[in-house]
């Protein structure tokens, strides 16, 4: 069946249909984008100062990644001019040319998706931040799985009513450990358990068991209750279990699965407890810089940062950079009124400094290496990360960060505070978009040959509605592009 | 048909154009982000890097906007869609700014220097 107005303009709307609904669908895509956008104005005029987390400056989160995001702008311009000539070549019938336009630019959206793949990984598993006590925060990345709680259990216990205990996961070693149920339903008392199968085929018996139990209490409560008996025992099941293990084992328990723990014990946020002794609760952090924007000022030399850090020429080199940008705002102000406004003394232009803590045996690291100035006083390169700096200065210390110091800790994911977070919701959605738009411009290339033979200006209308949805992605790239990663 | 094809390369040069100054102006908004010519301001990220960068942005959607997607020269239909998404899109700009006269956050606000929540004043 033939669909009318295809190719051929209505004559009331004076549009082939394709584009009257393609751009209706683009007018509710600037609503979906314009209340993220509207998200971010908010979140960001939001932030008040020396009480939320300040809103990070998009050059010093993405360093080396800036390029990144710039070629990645790049590569979206290209093929946004691909489409439009992938469509002139239609007009001119040039199967051949469109092909090649249409192939780059799909090539065009894969090579934007890797590149955002690589920056996505590098946030989400090579950066991390500690808040300490005191809200000063350092940045850099806490080594791999340091931030486990390394425990030695004993005691296991847990419901029988709820799901498998996610502490068994965080159990060292390849063995299970040999278990003896202590405590729990007379039924299961005494049994044994050395192998996770066992545990597994032996929780689902007990869960069934309380099940039943608690099936059977219910009863026999509503049976006494129509009888009439006055004050009925009330429902009361054992659930509970104590799995107490032959020797201690080994616990790396994630901090994440974890709500609270002592030197004794560890809570479970499923409600298991292990108990047993804390074997070691620090975290192994190479700091890259260190944020006091949330210190004042007068607070900051007694920070409990420097006594983490315990490195005095790291010490000195955060606060001579401070310095020297102290007088550069105080030049600046002099032919501005002559006071440096409040916001700026406590912004991250003073507060936030690169800092390098020499490993032994490596000194002669600290001086005037600190990138924030570079991007303002000098002509380097301006978003050189903490890599740079380390093969120049040589390699740096790694600190134990005692946890109890600690007030959070993360990976630069979306939790990381509310730039992350509509960093990653408009980035993620936009890269939806982005592979979308190539599926459907794959399709009408790979398929689209077909069509082309019985009638090319069908195709290329479908071309030309398939680019505006592109350049529509381009459009909301070219916005996100400067406020997420430079301004 | 002579016509039509000679009326392409035009519009192929036009393309072409746009994308050189669409790659011009990214290199521009990239320097306005990094490099001190830019800084008009106090030096550091500041409001007028801010506003720059966003009148840049402006340009090149406008650029892909009206080049590219062909809004120099299309129906009246599309620009009527356009006008009504526009207004909305305002309007979910401005919605943000009911959280200026929340009742809710003032009472807190109050409570705040009362009860001497905030002890030190930033």
């Amino acid at each position: 069946m033939e669909i009318p107005y295809e190719v051929t303009p209505r004559r009331d709307t004076g549009l082939y249909n394709a584009k009257l609904g393609v751009w209706l669908f683009l007018a509710s895509e600037v609503m979906l984008f314009g209340g993220l956008f509207s998200a971010y104005v908010f979140l960001r005029l939001g932030v008040q100062e020396g009480v939320d987390n300040p809103w990070p400056w998009g050059v010093s989160v993405h360093k080396d990644f800036v390029w990144l995001g710039a070629i990645n702008t790049i590569v979206l311009i290209a093929s946004s001019v691909g489409v439009v000539f992938a469509w002139v070549a239609l007009k001119e019938r040039n199967w051949r040319r469109y092909q090649i336009y249409m192939y780059s630019v799909v090539a065009c959206a894969v090579i934007f998706m890797c590149i955002k793949s690589v920056e996505y990984y590098s946030k989400l598993t090579q950066h991390h931040g500690i808040k300490l006590v005191d809200n000063s925060v350092m940045e850099g990345k806490i080594l791999d799985k340091t931030d486990r709680i390394r425990f030695s259990g004993e005691k296991l216990t847990f419901s029988l009513q709820g799901a498998v205990p996610a502490a068994i996961r965080d159990f060292d070693g390849e063995n299970f450990p040999k278990f003896k149920v202590t405590e729990g339903p007379e039924e299961l008392v005494g049994a044994e358990i050395s192998s996770m199968s066992q545990f597994k085929s032996w929780f689902s018996d007990g869960r069934r068991l309380v099940t039943n139990q608690l099936t059977e209490e219910r009863r026999r409560f509503r049976g006494e209750m129509a009888a009439g008996t006055e004050n009925p025992k009330p429902v009361s099941v054992v659930s509970s279990v104590t799995l107490t293990a032959a020797e201690p084992f080994g616990v790396t328990g994630n901090p994440r699965k974890i709500m609270a723990h002592s030197e004794s014990a560890i809570n479970y946020r499923d409600g298991v407890k292990v108990e047993g002794k804390l074997v070691s609760d620090e975290v192994q952090f190479e700091v890259h810089e260190v944020d006091l924007q949330l210190v004042l000022p007068t607070k900051q030399r007694e920070s409990v940062v420097w006594s983490v850090i315990n490195d005095e020429p790291a010490k000195k080199q955060f606060f001579d950079a401070q310095h020297k940008k102290y007088e550069e705002l105080l030049e600046y102000y002099k032919d501005h009124g002559g006071v440096i406004p409040e916001s700026q003394l406590r912004g991250r232009f003073l507060n936030v400094q690169y800092v390098h803590v020499a490993a032994e045996g490596h000194e002669g690291g600290h001086g005037k290496e600190d990138k924030h100035a570079d991007v303002h006083t000098s002509e380097t390169n301006p978003t050189a990360g903490g890599g740079e700096h380390e093969g120049a200065h040589g390699p740096s210390r790694i600190l134990s960060v005692p946890r109890d110091q600690i007030k959070f800790m993360g990976n630069h994911g979306p939790r990381y505070g509310t730039y992350y977070a509509i960093y990653f919701t408009m980035t993620a959605l936009h890269g939806l978009h982005v592979v979308g738009g190539a599926l459907v411009l794959l399709f009408f290339v790979v398929f689209g040959k077909k069509l082309y033979l019985k009638n090319p200006e069908h195709l290329a209308n479908r071309v030309e509605v398939g680019g505006l949805f592109w350049h529509f992605v381009d459009l909301i790239w070219i916005f996100l592009f400067p406020i997420m990663y430079l301004l | 048909m002579a016509d039509a094809s000679h009326d392409m390369t035009k519009t192929k040069k036009s393309y072409a154009a746009v994308g050189i100054a669409l790659l011009v102006f990214t290199v521009v908004t990239v320097t306005i982000g990094l490099a001190p010519i830019f800084d008009f301001g106090p030096p550091g990220p500041d409001g007028m890097d801010f506003v720059l960068g966003l009148a840049v942005a402006t340009v090149k959607a406008s650029l892909v906007a009206l080049i590219f997607m062909h809004l120099n020269h299309e129906k009246g239909l599309i620009y009527k869609i356009l006008l009504f998404t526009v207004l909305f899109a305002l309007g979910l700009m401005i919605l943000t700014m009911f959280a200026d006269i929340d009742p809710i956050l003032e009472q807190f606000e109050t409570l705040q220097t009362t009860r001497g929540w905030l002890t030190e004043k930033p």
